[in-house]
């Protein structure tokens, strides 16, 4: 059975959601903030949100809006896994642990086999941009490295070199960069993957550059390996809700969007957030600030809190405990996730929607 | 409930009324006027226009490339304005909250998202689900999915072929089938930068025009009520009648829809080589009975273009406004969102607005011509009050047409054009037309037993006005709009057809996903236990 608790003490569903409702309602700028839920999760947040006049923001959002600042700023190309699987017959690698961030990208994409809609039917060459030589080992996959202890330097030098321009680095670099370049030109589909957090916006946005310059002459194409806990989900259900991504505040009665002042964390710290609701329905993530402010957290059972939240409510996983649709990195797309061990672990949506109706009117949505 | 509305002109061209008159409704049907019973809610129309609700046929409210579209461009729809605490959502600009509510304040009642390929129909399910108080619904993309075109390749015959696309609508819950430069975003994985009618898909050795015409036929098999509805190659690009003159001829005599026909209107005359080819093209639809078209109409000012047609977007992409686009290459057709700006002064951008107009206007037959702007490529769908005014007063026309370059205006044949439409071809475009073409006997008319979807308009000199701020709506029975303004949410229905078909092509489907994608096809399915309300979905007869 699921539990809930008040001050540390066991509390039926209902006086859990009571008192929550009392401590979100009283804020002044309450926030949510973790929002690792599903869709219907987000959904009920951001409803909430708007109910409460507050603010809301991911756990991820620093990974988040290292693609996302890109896209809006300067654009993106990207495929699929599906498209990577059956044509890319280049695959640049770019970071580190990006099988630590996918373990199951290796499967997924199928490296070590000729992709199935390749005309011409040769095997992947396969690149790989990452700093230090340990980075970049498959078992079993010839795969050359390009050792780079700065991605902007040798991301900015691929794009140079791509586009015919001379690049002032030791000759035995060059060659290494030409050899890069001879393969990326090259490509009939070729397909750029990058995760992780040695990747900023800026060598995103240069990584993009480089993408658009090999589509003058040959078809290239990104796949970023975005974040975890449904970030993706949760970015594309606020925005078809309030037209923007996460960071997005109601505090004026509208949406307002902004990566600086809706930082949950940045907003509990300054103290300009006054109450929080922290949702890790998917692990065990703890909330990241240190101040201490009237908290209620929606939290996988194994959530270990530096101090008890006012009120704790053990949630389901989604495709575990209940059904859920989320994005999945798998697709590329929002899917559905039936039950794998169906249980009574009430799900984020339901416990926001317990706590939204007994606050303000009811709008039915 | 028994609501009248007295008094009223009842405009509806199915029943062949245009005259005053009662209007009776009971729940969420229209009912003869009861003998002797007094309604519970009496409405004084009278010197009001009485119209079923309007339906879009065509307009891009939901799914992935539209919702990138909304993150690519944050810094273009600011709010100002708090929402009513009971409209929750309602003013923030874009969002699924707020299209629901302009559309319903404008006296819409059912719109069709027309773009959602398989494997982005839950995401746009969820997003419609979002829409408040208007009936949606979807039409499938097809046409440059891997597995329809190795069947074709294989020659598995037109029976597999009708199975499978029997069974993508069906697993994405669509009301129709949309084919979107068939075979072109296939030859784009293979670099092709062009791709006509009869040219090649790479690796499958497939012409643009079979492809159609297997999906013509397979529609027409399954008793699907939608046509084909079809976003021909080429688009944009000058001199491309001569595409669309050549594709209405691919369509032998059959049924078939053309989307945004605007688009396709283009001459390659005159110094800048660009001109409106739009009168031959009306003229070449007026003598093909067996093709219906919508107009794609151009407006001006700020937009962003979102398209599945990912071969023709990236080719566009070199004209973003502001300058910065998305190109997608998807699981079948991807997608680009393009910004762009259409701006009055601009040659090409008036020789386009005035090619819709003449579209609107050449083409005699009102069940023929779809009302759209293909939103938000041509202009957003909120610009449509101006273009009601535009087609329904010549006046109108040249004050718009004075504001133009001349040469521009030269290239075209609008100034010559007198017509102007009246409000029973406005009803029949947007109400009768719309749902006889999409199959929905229960809308788009006045008559007894029609569902209670109605738009009550104030007529006046400002036509734009009129149609911007519906006087009342009722949204199957319930009064929703009083003078523009949403009073309550209510959520409508996605509409779906459920086509019948041989099984077999689902366990063929399973072992290709298994293999070629490595991932199960379930995973892409429109679970409606997914979605935030029960009854999600009602469903159209397939039967012709």
């Amino acid at each position: 059975m699921s539990e809930a608790r008040i001050d540390g003490k066991p509390a039926s569903l209902a006086a859990a959601a009571e008192r929550a409702a009392e401590i979100l309602s009283a804020a002044r700028m309450p926030v949510i903030a973790g929002l690792g839920t599903d869709v219907a999760g987000a959904r009920a947040s951001i409803l909430l949100a708007e109910k409460l006049r507050g603010a809301y923001d991911h756990m991820h959002s620093a990974r988040i809006f290292a693609d996302l600042d890109v896209m809006r700023q300067a654009g993106l190309m990207f495929t699929t896994p599906n498209e990577t699987r059956l044509r890319a017959d280049v695959l640049l690698f770019i970071g580190k642990d990006l099988t630590k961030i996918w373990p199951a990208m290796i499967a997924r994409l199928s490296p070590a086999e000729i992709p199935a809609f390749d005309l011409a039917r040769e095997p992947r060459k396969l690149l790989w941009v990452v700093p230090g030589r340990g980075g970049a080992k498959l078992e079993g996959l010839a795969i050359q490295t390009l050792d780079s202890s700065n991605l902007h330097m040798t991301l900015a030098a691929l794009r140079a070199r791509a586009a015919g321009r001379p690049v002032s680095c030791a000759k035995r670099v060059l060659r290494k960069l030409d050899e890069f370049v001879e393969v990326l030109n090259n490509a009939r589909f070729g397909v750029a993957v990058w995760g992780g957090d040695s990747l900023d916006s800026l060598s995103i946005e240069m990584l993009h550059g480089l993408i658009r310059d090999l589509n003058k002459t040959t078809r290239f194409s990104g796949l970023p390996l975005g974040s975890d806990s449904n970030a993706a989900g949760v970015v594309q259900t606020s925005g078809w809700m309030t037209g923007f991504p996460v960071r997005t505040s109601f505090g004026r009665g509208f949406p307002e969007h902004d990566t600086w002042r809706f930082d949950a964390t940045r907003m509990i710290e300054s103290g300009e957030a006054d109450a929080a609701l922290w949702i890790t329905a998917y692990g065990p993530e703890a909330p990241p600030w240190k101040k201490n402010i009237p908290l209620v957290a929606l939290a996988s059972p194994q959530t270990a809190f530096v101090r008890e939240p006012q009120v704790r409510v053990e949630v389901g996983c989604p495709g575990i405990d209940h059904d859920g649709a989320e994005f999945s990195r798998e697709t590329a797309s929002i899917v559905g996730r039936l039950a794998s061990h169906r249980s009574p672990a009430p799900s984020v949506a339901a416990i926001i929607g317990e706590i939204a109706k007994r606050i303000g009117e009811d709008a039915s949505c | 409930m028994l609501i009248l509305l007295k008094g009223g002109r009842l405009i509806d061209p199915v029943n062949e009324r245009n005259e005053n008159g009662d209007l009776w409704i009971e729940n969420d049907r229209i009912v003869a006027a009861p003998p002797g019973r007094l309604a519970d809610e009496v409405h004084d129309v009278s010197g009001k226009i009485v119209m079923a609700g309007a339906i879009d046929i065509h307009s891009h409210i939901a799914g992935g490339n539209v919702n990138t579209a909304r993150l690519l461009l944050p810094e273009k729809h600011q709010n100002h304005l708090p929402n009513p605490p009971s409209l929750p959502l309602s003013t923030a600009k874009w969002s699924t909250f707020e299209t629901g509510t302009i559309y319903a304040s404008m006296g819409f009642t059912t719109v069709i998202e027309p773009a959602i390929v398989p494997h982005q129909a839950l995401q746009a399910h969820l997003e419609l689900s979002d829409i408040p108080i208007i009936d949606k619904g979807t039409l499938t993309v097809l046409g440059n999915d891997d597995f329809l075109l190795s069947l074709l390749r294989e020659g598995e015959g037109q029976a597999a072929v009708t199975d499978y696309v029997a069974s993508a609508v069906a697993g994405s819950n669509g009301l129709g089938v949309k084919c979107i430069n068939a075979g072109g975003a296939a030859a784009f994985k293979y670099n092709a930068r062009t791709f006509g009618l009869d040219d090649v898909v790479p690796f499958y050795g497939l012409t643009s025009r079979q492809i159609v015409e297997a999906l013509q036929r397979a529609v027409e098999d399954l008793k699907i009520p939608h046509p084909l509805h079809l976003h021909a190659n080429n688009l944009g690009i000058p001199g491309n009648v001569a595409t669309a003159l050549a594709t209405i001829e691919a369509a032998r005599g059959e049924r078939l829809h053309f989307a945004h026909l605007q688009f396709y209107s283009y001459g390659a005359e005159g110094g800048h080589g660009f001109s409106s080819a739009a009168a031959e093209l009306a003229a070449a639809v007026n003598a093909a009975p067996n093709v219906t078209i919508d107009v794609g109409q151009v407006m001006f000012g700020q937009t962003v273009t979102v398209s599945a047609d990912v071969l023709r977007q990236f080719n566009g992409a070199e004209t973003a406004r502001p300058k910065k686009s998305v190109i997608h290459d998807g699981d079948d057709n991807g997608g680009g969102i393009v910004p762009y700006l259409y701006r009055e002064n601009d040659f090409v951008n008036a020789v386009q607005w005035a090619c819709g107009l003449e579209l609107f206007l050449a083409i005699d037959d009102p069940w023929r011509v779809f009302f759209t702007t293909d939103h938000p490529n041509g202009a957003p769908f909120t610009t449509y009050p101006e273009i009601f005014a535009l087609i329904m007063s010549r006046d109108a026309r040249a004050e718009a047409i004075a504001r133009l370059p001349q040469d521009a205006v030269a290239m075209t044949t609008l100034p010559s054009i007198a017509r102007e439409y009246n409000l029973n071809e406005i009803a029949i475009m947007t109400r009768a037309a719309p749902a006889k073409l999409l199959g929905l006997k229960d809308r788009g008319h006045l008559g007894e037993g029609g569902l209670a979807d109605i738009a009550v308009y104030s007529p006046g000199k400002d036509l734009a006005k009129m149609f911007r701020i519906a006087h009342l709506v009722f949204k199957d029975g319930d009064l929703v709009v009083r003078d523009g303004r949403v009073s309550r949410y209510r959520w409508g229905k996605a509409l779906k057809v459920n086509p019948g078909y041989d099984k077999v092509i689902d366990r063929r489907l399973a072992g290709y996903y298994d293999h070629h994608f490595g991932v199960s096809r379930d995973l892409f399915a429109v679970k409606e236990n997914l979605l935030p309300r029960a009854d999600a979905f009602a469903e159209v007869a397939c039967a012709r």
